[in-house]
């Protein structure tokens, strides 16, 4: 059944390759970079079904058990757009036209050097033998990296500027997971690269996880009224867990040592390792909301609910904001700027 | 028990949970055990870092497994004792055992692609598309001699017949190179055309290029490069076999999804036969009575009956299949 269901897949790549594509690199003297486009095809093709899944699951259930309701969606169309870029392949495309060549300079000079990046079944010979093992080790391995670079970004004043683009959502919702600064996005590019010539890539060997995880990450963002309980919480991010994150109260400066909580992109193990763990309800506050409103406190503007182009700009203006203060210190930061609710 | 000590106790046993969880999950899903190997086709599936086998008299995968990070091509060790499959983001060789079907030994190699060896048997080969460079090693311990940058996208590989001189195509600039081998310095490099990917060395020693953003391939002189013919096969021209009699040419045509046959004397085309899906590298039954070709585009074998001139069957394989071996 899976199989022929990812034999569907591979079928409608290759025509939409052969058909759409193939012609178009031939015809222009591009067909070094076939198989790379072809693989390109393959990453829209599988983004569109966690995309889809993500919405056949999912929007039932904010229709069901809504957090928030609203009488106006202009926000969450944005949003819509983000996902469709990411997810269909027109953000990675680019992530891989701009960083791939300077990537492989790096990876190339290293080799000279006479370094080749380790997997992690050499470094874990015990592995070797159990691709799916590996394969789930990669997943926390790259999880726990995720979990730092995220810890980064609301550390980083100049990083919590472009990440605070993610964050100023009020109307969060499946929709949301793609909601980052392009920069953002290179700059995790350029963070899940420096992890591979570390540890090497992962085992593409299944594909099917790699959605359900993708498809994960969409649920955290859902507006819907559904935590994962005491035993499952500690398990798997959910909406819940991660609404705790994006709560006004803990976007607030300064964002990491005092408020904020729940960095974890997919295992909570991360949070409750490093002391960031936050319940739903803690047990020391009984009064707090377990679904909070989200957004960051100061950020209400219509550049927050603007449109996709607008929004970008945005964050390059608070990006600048929070660089000025290294060229003229009279100027305040983007952190210092914007005032509390 | 408080509510605090609780949340406590959860705490420390999530990790235990998580724990208990995947090791549940590992049980369940992962594991392939080692292959059955029957004579038949082994293909390996570039993008799903797989290696799958196929029974030839049924045309039925038997078996996919696991191999390695994006396996891209293999053949047979000058021992013929072994199959080399290059795993080129693994980076690594990895030697399965023909008797056996095991892998015997795993040796670091940085991105191998592209592989060869001299027809002496005493150098392997090892081009890096991705990371433009070409590796020469001793073939009798893997050793490392020279590394060489190659600007840019080095891809097929074919050597001369006296085993002193690789010849890379280089895609990323139109060219091919010829390097020696003792020296690790190159002998010269010309313009070839549009985006050349096979090489096939001829016995008198003339150089084939494949001309794949084209419809042809190029003949090219051994001693500088000049080019003296080019012969029309096909859009997409990709790749070549010799069949063993050294009668017959093969040619891919990956864009036109064909393959056409040539009087390997001559270099006359005999015949154009349909191979959907993008056809790559080739691999002859031993019988000589089918062409079987892998199919990047539509994730399948093309089998070509060669009496008949005809697409004979395709069979399912995994995603994105380059290497092809058939024994």
């Amino acid at each position: 059944m899976i199989d022929q269901f990812l034999r569907v897949i591979d079928q409608v790549q290759g025509a939409i390759f052969e058909a759409a594509i193939q012609p178009v690199l031939y015809q222009f003297g591009l067909m070094d970079w076939a198989e790379d486009v072809f693989d390109g095809v393959g990453v829209a093709l599988f983004g569109a079904l966690a995309l889809a899944l993500a919405y056949l699951l999912f929007r039932p259930l904010e229709l069901w058990r809504p957090v928030e309701h609203w009488a106006e969606r202009r926000a969450v169309r944005t949003d819509v757009v983000y996902t469709l870029v990411h997810k269909l392949g027109i953000v990675p495309a680019l992530m891989f036209v701009v960083l791939t060549p300077i990537g492989a300079m790096i990876d190339g000079y290293l080799r000279f050097q006479g370094y080749i990046p380790p997997a992690l079944e050499q470094l874990l010979p015990a592995l070797r033998d159990w691709p799916f093992a590996t394969f789930l080790a990669y997943i926390v391995v790259l999880d726990l990296g995720e979990y730092w670079r995220h810890r980064l970004q609301h550390r980083l004043p100049w990083w919590w500027a472009l990440h605070s683009l993610h964050h100023d959502q009020r109307q969060m919702t499946l929709w949301s997971d793609d909601r980052n600064h392009l920069l953002d996005d290179m700059l995790a590019t350029v963070w899940s690269g420096t992890l591979a010539l570390l540890i090497g890539v992962a085992p593409a060997e299944f594909p099917l996880v790699v959605i359900a995880f993708r498809v994960i990450e969409s649920l955290s963002h859902a507006n819907v009224r559904l935590g994962f309980g005491r035993l499952g919480s500690p398990l798997l991010v959910g909406p819940q867990y991660h609404r705790v994150h994006h709560a006004v109260e803990h976007a607030r400066a300064p964002f990491d040592r005092a408020r904020g909580c729940n960095f974890a992109v997919i295992l909570p193990v991360w949070d409750i390792v490093f002391g960031t763990w936050h319940p739903a309800r803690h047990p020391a506050n009984r009064d707090e909301p377990g679904f909070p409103p989200t957004g960051v406190a100061g950020l209400a503007d219509a550049a927050t609910s603007c449109g996709f182009v607008r929004h970008q700009l945005e964050g390059f203006r608070r990006l600048w904001a929070a660089l000025a203060p290294f060229v003229d210190r009279r100027r305040p930061g983007f952190v210092a700027a914007f005032s509390r609710e | 028990m408080s509510r605090t000590a609780k949340s406590a106790l959860s705490c420390r046993l999530a990790p235990l949970l998580l724990a208990a969880v995947l090791v549940v999950a590992v049980l369940i899903v992962a594991g392939t055990a080692p292959m059955a190997f029957a004579k038949g086709a082994i293909v390996l599936n570039s993008d799903d870092d797989s290696l799958s086998l196929i029974d030839t008299a049924t045309y039925k995968e038997t078996s996919r497994s696991y191999i390695g990070r994006a396996p891209h091509h293999l053949m047979k060790t000058p021992d013929g004792k072994s199959l080399i499959v290059a795993l080129a983001e693994g980076n690594e060789l990895a030697f399965i055992d023909l008797a056996t079907g095991l892998v015997k030994q795993r040796i670091a190699a940085s991105d191998p692609y592209q592989i060869g060896f001299s027809p002496d048997g005493k150098w392997f080969v090892a081009n890096s598309l991705r990371l433009d460079r070409i590796d020469i090693y001793n073939a009798a311990n893997y050793q490392l001699v020279h590394r060489l940058p190659a600007w840019t996208m080095p891809s097929h590989i074919g050597f001369s017949p006296d085993s002193l001189t690789v010849y890379v195509t280089l895609q990323g600039t139109d060219e091919l190179t010829a390097i020696d081998l003792a020296s690790g310095k190159p002998k010269w490099t010309v313009h070839v055309g549009p985006q050349p990917a096979g090489v096939l060395v001829r016995p008198s020693g003339t150089i084939l290029a494949a001309i794949m953003g084209t419809d042809h391939f190029v003949e090219v002189a051994p001693q500088d490069g000049h080019i003296i013919r080019s012969v029309e096969t096909g859009r997409g021209c990709h790749n070549f076999l010799l069949s063993p009699d050294g009668k017959t040419l093969y040619v891919t045509n990956r864009v036109a999804g064909t393959i056409s046959a040539l009087d390997a004397g001559t270099l006359a085309v005999t015949r154009t036969m349909v191979a959907p899906g993008g056809p790559d590298d080739m691999a002859l039954t031993p019988d000589g009575k089918e062409l079987w070709a892998t199919a990047r585009w539509q994730a399948s074998i093309d089998v070509i009956d060669l009496a008949a001139g005809s697409l004979k069957t395709t069979i399912p394989v995994g995603r994105s299949p380059h290497g092809i071996f058939v024994h």
